[in-house]
């Protein structure tokens, strides 16, 4: 017996808006003059996401299942998600108004001269932004999705324009493009462990639906092997996706390589949208199982917390830094997800909109320091940044405070209540280890304050580029929210606490 | 707006102030915070008409929500401890103004940012004495090592900035233990349907033994550091070597407090038990703290690091008077905690200006300065004399309370602490000999005396050294009732007399 | 027991004329000695004042108290800053404020050169202003204070010259070793709190009885402590000889009549404690024992005046601690020694400043020679003073040493005969070197280069010692007749239960064979410096090798203390730096060589990636597997 699918446009929307722009833009890119597209196309990106966070904050209210039959889930959890998502890459947006940060023509071979032409001619891949709003219509559909299909359509959509305009840097085009090979081949090897593990998971309930494989999980009788088997290996995908040790190699390469307004991107909404998905999975899905799974999440948030802390001292290039930094953040927000609970979930989602936001504006500050050759990401070359411009070394310093969580940034109080949430629920040992490599964590961000500003400047040729007028309002919102949010956390956080809903 | 409040917000407005003057102006800033400091001064004053002597618990409360979901306040208000510590800032502040006039010159960024900090900072060291909410001290606590930082980093000497880094991670690493603690407090409390950072809430809260013990731990690990107790200490003297004067006077004089005033606010309220399984070893600790200390101060060659380690010393005698768990003990190291604020500032004080004028922190490089500075050779004298508490000068008598105190319940460990006592007269009258006695050195000719300026600088401290020395009452009167109270929290009585009448 | 209310001012009147001619500086040069001068002598009014005052009462209110206010009161601990004048302390009060009040004139002019004379009188009336609250204190802490305080004022003048690094080191080593015996004294007060619960002379007192032995013996032990510390007793007398770097009259008034006798005024305000416990009263006769023969050992071989006087001092300071070790009799005689030793000892300080005054300050005796008759006066009381001490009848040293060397036999016993024959050796030796110092200086032929003249010094300066040297002959008699005393101290050591013990020898026996004993020292001095070269002999006996090296106590203690403490200090500094802060520095290290290695599994290829990857799948299914089954 056949019934005709019913599709709740309104709960769909935001999904629908972003995907709607993103086609847009790929006609634009057929239709309109080169001169053109830039400024077309970002307005056309800042609007779609703009109107579709509209549409979130229209909805919040509402909780269905019934948005797409059973396979999207419509929830105070979900449309939070979302709309974090879309105020995240509206400001990581801004940061890609700077033309050049990518490859004027990407199938050029590095060093030919086609490049140079294409260089020379001003031209630029405006197509980057039908890709990014690709991405995003991917990130939204991730932490809704309520079935395995819908969730790893959604993790595909998300992750191959990631793939590609990873490789669209225009300086140190090799290591860009290597990077995005990598990306590319482990993506789809970890996309393979979830696929492998949805058959398990589907052979173990008969269905894909994560309502339906609780209801076969919460049954004792039925035999868990295969069960445990597909929460293993799908739990494979999603912990690449956030970058946990020891999935987290791909990490550093892949955000050094990639032009740095994308790995600000990929950094903030990529996590944002995975760990919904995640806590969303593994509560809705695997919670009846939780004593099984929960040591084999401890013992990876351990060394994922301990590993990016430590592996990080060694940096010397800044982005690679801010890569095992969240390396060691996607420990802590393992934490939350530990916990399965309520305040886990609200310190989750408060804590990724703050690490967010810093993310976004640390890497935005990274694409100022440049010189004569583009930015500079040695970090030795920054020293003495303060004297330059001691405006831009304060902000870095702040939004490196909120990473270390020094108290008065949005990242103490995401790092305090996430560790609260672990505490409550009984996981002592994270909050110890936390604690540990919280410390050894802070070696390195004060080391780089250190360097802006108390050593004397070395290489006159690093100079800090005036940022345009977008960066600079970008640079300025992730400072503002980063200190409010550490002055007067109320406001998001009891909002994400009100928002905490998760259909079953 | 009550006092207390007016005299943690006035130096942020003096912040305010100073944004807007002109930077190269810089006898403009340093009036102006000058006055700021002087108006803190006069409102923390205004307090005392407020605050009712003799009377136990915290006075001056007022509680705002701050981070509702976590039942968090803005919540502060004082009791006699507080109250002579905030009094002990709000009273340092201008004399370090005035004493390091020209301190900030040097520094690797401008007058004006200087001040700045230092302003901030107050606003934080009177927050921190006064938060009466777990989690606001402990914010504060975190908060107020930037503007250290910065201060040693920017306008000290030698290597500042790794001295300012190791000062910020020990520190750090020592809060990051202690919020773990906090959050588990917290959980506690909440288990019990209590939910609350207020610190006499959470000292109603039963916790179990073992749990104490930790969490004891983890308070104390990162009050000893900040304190600093042996073998915690390694940070100060690097970072006393490295800092002005005026900075030294601020961290040693003050911040360090917090360590001491964290120790009974908190390990004592909160986890009486802990606190009586713990006090044998942290006595060890105290002593190891007070005898190691001195020597170390003895074979020091860099003046600064010299009275570093004389900090350390009476620190330890602070802690000793804490944990020997007897009024005389408590009340003894609460004023310890005041007097060791003045005789430092003196110290550091005179030492500063004769480090400015001889342009080198090298002991041996001083010599015979009695003879063509009596002023100041005087000054530094007495402020040597107080150090090795000299009967008639302030530390004395609290020094001696903590001996006493401690000798009731733990003779040994007073008998031991006595040591202290005379390490003190050598490591003071060898660098009262090497640097003001003696032939004249050469390097020190020129020296001129202090000038006005500095005079009036030093002079209310020394007043401090000597009514506190001779007239105590008022501090002690204003710390006995909040000594009863912590001891009855603890449940501890002191011994009474052994021969029986 | 009356209230007075102006006992205050003995302590506030020269505190104040201290600090006020330290803060006035330079503009107080003109007259500042006077007023100190002035201060101290009308403290000296005042004592004479409260003396009489005393007369006028009977019983228990001859002894006067006063409260100031309260200084210290936490639990049960409370402390007030009072004063007590009774029979006892106003003997010092007129010793002080009289003998300080001559030594002022004479410095006046003994210090007229010196273009620091201000801020020495300032010393002066600070001591005095300390040394009166000493005596007046009427607990153990307000002593306390007093004690240091004497303390201070004793480094202050000794280092009065500290522009010379020997006189500054002088002064350091006394504050330190004051400082071993300040730690005893604390001590004791805070085992009178932990077992009295209260620290006033009145407290403890009334407490003693109920103490166990053991208490007791502990406090008498640590007061004997800071005894041995303040008025350079055994094992910490080495300072006294060098704090003969301070100018004479400090030498005359700090360390010979009053401050290093604040010893015997402790143990003797401390009676009741001493009378509670025997093995206290046995390690007290012991010290004072060894001292007495320890400094007049040291004494007989010192070429330098003053530290000949010092060496004395100590001595005489070893009969009055054997004394008050002698039981209740014993305080009174110790006090009667102290008070005439106080007149003949200043007396001869003073003269040996003079000698050196008219010698442009040369110190060594050798050098001298037959002085007597360029400075009759110096020579005259000089010689009266070294009268007394020989204690030959009617001199006061007769009267007082007489006394304590009776009683000494009187012990009774193989301690009797001991003790007393120990102090009967002493006053050989005493009558040997104090002889041997007249001589050297007064007597024979001249010493000294033709580039010296000496001459009389002014009427300031021997107007105090003929006072002075009036009082080393009257002294004793007066008080000792009818022992008025011993009875005046009567309330406060009660003497009266002191059983006489069983008397091994008549007084009148006892004196003459001190006397004998004298003259036969005396003599063997006269007839062994007949002639004497003006540099020291190096050909000497063992014995005379050990007394000029003062029984090698400095060697002992640098050996003992000073070398291990520097050692000890610059190991610690090593520590401190390689283990604690080393400690530190490690885990730093350790940290980043493992992130090293981190980066270097960070490879970059694909391949790695991919099998960490697949490793990680692979120990989660065996958590899995391990926590499942």
């Amino acid at each position: 017996m056949f019934t005709t699918p019913v599709l709740d446009y309104n709960l769909l929307a935001p999904i629908l808006i972003v995907l709607g722009g993103a086609l847009l833009g790929v006609l634009v890119e057929g239709f309109v003059a080169r001169v053109y597209r830039a400024r077309i196309q970002i307005i056309i990106a800042l609007l779609t996401v703009a109107v579709a966070l509209g549409w979130v904050i229209k909805i919040r209210a509402l909780t269905s299942q019934a948005a797409a039959i059973d396979s999207v889930s419509t929830d105070g959890f979900g449309l939070f998600t979302q709309g974090s998502i879309l105020a995240l890459s509206f400001v990581a947006l801004l940061f890609f108004t700077q033309n050049d940060h990518f490859a004027p023509q990407a199938s050029a071979l590095p060093g030919s001269i086609e490049e140079s032409e294409a260089a020379e001619s001003g031209v630029q891949m405006t197509e980057i932004y039908p890709l990014v709003l690709f991405a995003i219509s991917g990130m939204l559909l991730f932490p809704v999705a309520h079935d395995l299909v819908t969730l790893f359509v959604a993790l595909e959509v998300l992750s191959i324009p990631l793939y590609i305009i990873t490789g669209l840097a225009r300086r140190r085009r090799l290591l860009s493009q290597e990077a995005a090979l990598k990306y590319f081949l482990l993506g789809a090897y970890s996309s393979a462990f979830f696929l492998f593990g949805g058959a398990f998971l589907y052979g173990f309930s008969g269905s894909l639906s994560l309502g339906v494989i609780r209801t076969a999980a919460s049954n004792p009788a039925s035999n868990h092997i295969f069960l445990l088997l597909g929460v293993l290996l799908v739990s494979v995908g999603l912990l690449f996706k956030v970058g946990a040790v020891p999935f987290h190699s791909w990490t550093p390469d892949v955000y050094q390589g990639a032009p740095t307004p994308v790995t600000g991107f990929m950094a903030a909404c990529t996590k944002v949208a995975a760990f919904g998905a995640m806590f969303r999975i593994f509560i809705v899905g695997f919670g009846a199982v939780q004593n099984d799974w929960r040591p084999v999440f401890v013992a990876i948030a351990i060394v994922t917390m301990v590993g990016g802390a430590v592996a990080a001292i060694s940096q010397r290039d800044v982005k690679r830094t801010l890569a095992y930094s969240s390396i060691t953040h996607a420990g802590f927000l393992l934490a939350g997800v530990i916990s399965l609970s309520k305040i886990g979930l609200t310190a989750m989602m408060f804590y990724l909109v703050a690490y967010g936001f810093a993310t976004i504006g640390a890497f935005g500050i990274v694409t100022l320091v440049r010189d004569s050759t583009g930015e500079v990401n040695d970090l030795n070359r920054w020293a003495g940044l303060a004297k330059k411009s001691p405006g831009v070394a304060t902000a870095f310093s702040l939004f490196l405070l909120s990473f270390g969580g020094i108290p008065l940034t949005a990242g103490f109080i995401a790092k305090f209540s996430i560790f609260t949430a672990a505490y409550a629920s009984g996981n002592t040992s994270i909050v110890v280890v936390g604690v540990i490599s919280s410390a050894i964590a802070l070696f390195f961000y004060l080391r780089v304050v250190l360097i802006m500003f108390f050593k004397e400047p070395t290489d006159e040729t690093v100079t800090v580029a005036v940022p345009s007028f977008l960066v600079g309002t970008g640079i300025t919102i992730c400072f503002v929210i980063t200190l409010v949010l550490g002055v007067y956390p109320n406001l998001l956080f009891n909002l994400a606490n009100t928002m905490t809903t998760l259909q079953p | 707006m009550s006092f207390l409040v007016a005299t943690i917000v006035l130096p942020l407005l003096g912040v305010l102030a100073l944004a807007f003057a002109p930077r190269d102006n810089t006898r403009l800033i340093k009036l102006i915070a000058l006055g700021t400091s002087v108006l803190t001064l006069i409102a923390s004053l205004l307090m005392l008409t407020k605050y009712k002597f003799g009377v136990s618990g915290l006075q001056l409360v007022s509680s705002h929500s701050w981070f509702k979901y976590f039942n968090i306040n803005f919540a502060i208000g004082i009791d006699g401890l507080a109250l002579v510590l905030i009094l002990l800032t709000t009273v340092l502040v201008p004399i370090v103004v005035v004493g390091g006039w020209n301190e900030a010159e040097g520094g690797r960024w401008s007058v004006k940012t200087f001040y700045m900090l230092i302003l901030v900072l107050e606003t934080f060291m009177v927050g921190v004495f006064a938060a009466t909410d777990v989690f606001l001290f402990y914010v504060i606590f975190e908060a107020m090592l930037v503007p250290v930082y910065f201060l040693i980093g920017g306008y000290g000497r030698g290597d500042r900035a790794a001295a300012a880094l190791k000062f910020l991670l020990y520190s750090l690493f020592g809060g990051l233990l202690m919020l773990a603690a906090v959050i588990a407090v917290f959980i506690i409390s909440a288990r019990q349907g209590v939910a609350s950072f207020d610190v006499t809430a959470l000292s109603h809260v039963k916790i179990g033994h073992t749990a104490q013990d930790w969490l004891f731990l983890g308070f104390f690990i990162a009050f000893a550091i900040k304190a600093p107790l042996f073998p915690f200490h390694t940070w100060l003297p690097s970072a006393a070597k490295s800092a002005t004067p005026g900075t030294s006077i601020l961290v040693l004089g003050v911040l360090d407090k917090v360590g001491t005033y964290g120790m009974i606010r908190f390990c004592l309220t909160l986890f009486p038990e802990a606190t009586k399984t713990f006090a044998p070893y942290i006595i060890v600790l105290s002593l190891l703290s007070i005898i190691y200390g001195a020597f170390l101060a003895i074979g020091q060659k860099d003046l600064n690091s010299l009275i570093a380690f004389t900090s350390i010393s009476h620190f330890g005698f602070i802690v000793l008077g804490i944990f020997a768990l007897t009024s005389q003990g408590i009340t003894g190291a609460s004023l310890y905690m005041v007097n060791h604020g003045f005789s430092t500032a003196a110290l550091f004080l005179v030492g500063g200006w004769m480090i400015e004028r001889r342009k080198s922190t090298q002991i041996e490089d001083f010599g015979g300065l009695q003879r063509i500075t009596p002023v100041m050779a005087w000054l530094f004298f007495i402020a040597g004399m107080s150090a090795l508490a000299l009967p008639g000068l302030s530390s004395f008598v609290s020094e001696f309370l903590v001996l006493l105190g401690t000798f009731t319940r733990y003779p040994a460990a007073a008998v031991i602490g006595t040591l202290g006592i005379i390490l003190a007269a050598l490591y003071v009258l060898l660098l009262v000999q090497r640097s003001l006695h003696g032939p004249l050195k050469e390097g020190n000719e020129g020296t001129h005396d202090l000038v006005l300026r500095e005079k009036i600088a030093i002079a209310p401290v020394i007043l401090a050294l000597v009514l506190l020395g001779f007239y105590p009452k008022p501090a002690i009167h204003t710390i006995n009732p909040m000594t009863s109270q912590v001891l009855s929290q603890v449940q501890v009585s002191d011994p009474s007399p052994l021969a029986g009448k | 027991m009356r209230t007075s209310s102006h006992l205050v001012l003995l302590i506030a009147l020269p505190l104040f004329s201290a600090g006020l001619l330290l803060l006035l500086g330079r503009i107080a040069d003109k007259w500042g000695h006077l007023l100190a001068t002035l201060v101290s002598a009308s403290t000296f009014g005042i004592g004479v004042a409260e003396f009489i005052a005393m007369h006028s009462h009977t019983g228990a209110n001859r002894a006067a108290t006063q409260k100031i206010f309260e200084w210290i009161s936490v639990g049960s601990f409370k402390v007030d800053a009072s004063l007590l004048l009774d029979q006892l302390s106003i003997c010092f009060v007129l010793l002080i404020t009289g003998v300080g009040t001559l030594i002022h004139i004479y410095s006046i002019a003994y210090m007229d050169h010196d273009k620091d004379r201000r801020r020495f009188f300032a010393y002066l009336n600070l001591f005095i202003a300390a040394m009166l609250l000493l005596v007046l204190g009427d607990s153990y802490l307000n002593l306390y204070v007093g004690w240091e305080g004497v303390g201070l004022a004793s480094y202050l003048l000794i280092g009065f010259w500290n522009q010379n690094p020997a006189y500054a080191v002088a002064a350091k080593k006394a504050f330190v070793a004051n400082r071993v015996g300040d730690v005893g004294l604390s001590l004791a007060i805070m085992i009178s709190f932990a077992q009295f619960g209260s620290v006033s002379f009145a407290g403890v007192k009334a407490g003693a009885s109920h103490a166990s032995p053991a208490a007791l013996t502990a406090i008498g032990a640590m007061l004997l402590l800071a005894a041995a510390g303040k008025s350079a007793q055994f094992p910490l007398q080495s300072w006294l000889g060098d704090a003969m770097a301070g100018p004479t009259p400090v030498s005359a008034l700090i360390h010979a009549a009053t401050m290093v006798t604040a010893g015997v005024y402790l143990i003797t305000r401390s009676n009741f404690i001493f009378d509670a416990s025997s093995t206290a009263r046995i390690m007290v006769v012991t010290v004072g024992t060894i001292t007495l023969l320890f400094g007049a050992i040291v004494g007989t071989a010192k070429d330098d005046i003053k530290k000949a006087l010092a060496a004395s001092t100590m001595s005489q300071i070893g009969y009055m601690i054997l004394a008050t070790g002698l039981g209740p009799v014993g305080y009174a005689f110790a006090i009667m020694h102290l008070l005439t030793h106080g007149f003949f000892k200043a007396g001869m300080f003073l003269g040996a400043g003079s000698v050196m005054h008219g010698m442009d300050d040369e110190v060594n005796m050798r050098k001298y020679g037959g002085l007597a008759k360029f400075m009759p006066i110096t020579a005259v009381t000089f010689g009266l003073g070294y009268l007394a001490i020989l204690g030959v009848p009617p001199f006061a040293g007769f009267y007082s040493k007489d006394k304590i060397i009776e009683t000494a036999f009187n012990q009774g016993g193989g301690k009797g005969i001991i003790l007393g024959g120990a102090a009967l050796l002493g006053a050989a030796i005493t009558a040997f070197y104090m002889t041997r110092v007249v001589v050297l200086t007064f007597a024979g032929a001249k010493r000294w280069k033709d580039g010296a003249h000496p001459h009389e010094s002014s009427v300031l300066m021997w107007g105090p010692m003929v006072v002075l040297a009036v009082g080393s002959i009257a002294s004793g008699f007066l008080l000792s007749m009818g022992s008025s005393l011993v009875n005046w101290l009567q309330p406060v050591v009660n003497a009266s239960h002191a059983t006489g013990g069983d008397e091994l020898m008549k007084p009148l026996v006892v004196s003459l064979l001190a006397l004998g004993v004298v003259l036969l020292g005396a003599g063997f001095a006269i007839t062994k410096y007949r002639s004497v070269p003006d540099v020291a002999p190096e050909n000497v006996s063992v014995f005379t090798k050990i007394a000029r090296k003062d029984l090698y106590q400095d060697d002992f203690n640098d050996a003992v203390l000073v070398k291990p403490g520097t050692t000890l200090t610059a190991g610690l500094v090593a520590t401190d730096h390689n283990v604690i802060d080393g400690a530190v520095r490690l885990v730093g290290w350790v940290i980043a060589e493992v992130s090293d290695v981190l980066r270097k599994i960070q490879n970059g290829y694909v391949r790695t990636y991919a099998l960490t990857m697949f490793a990680g799948v692979l120990i989660g299914a065996v958590i899995l597997w391990v926590v499942t089954a």
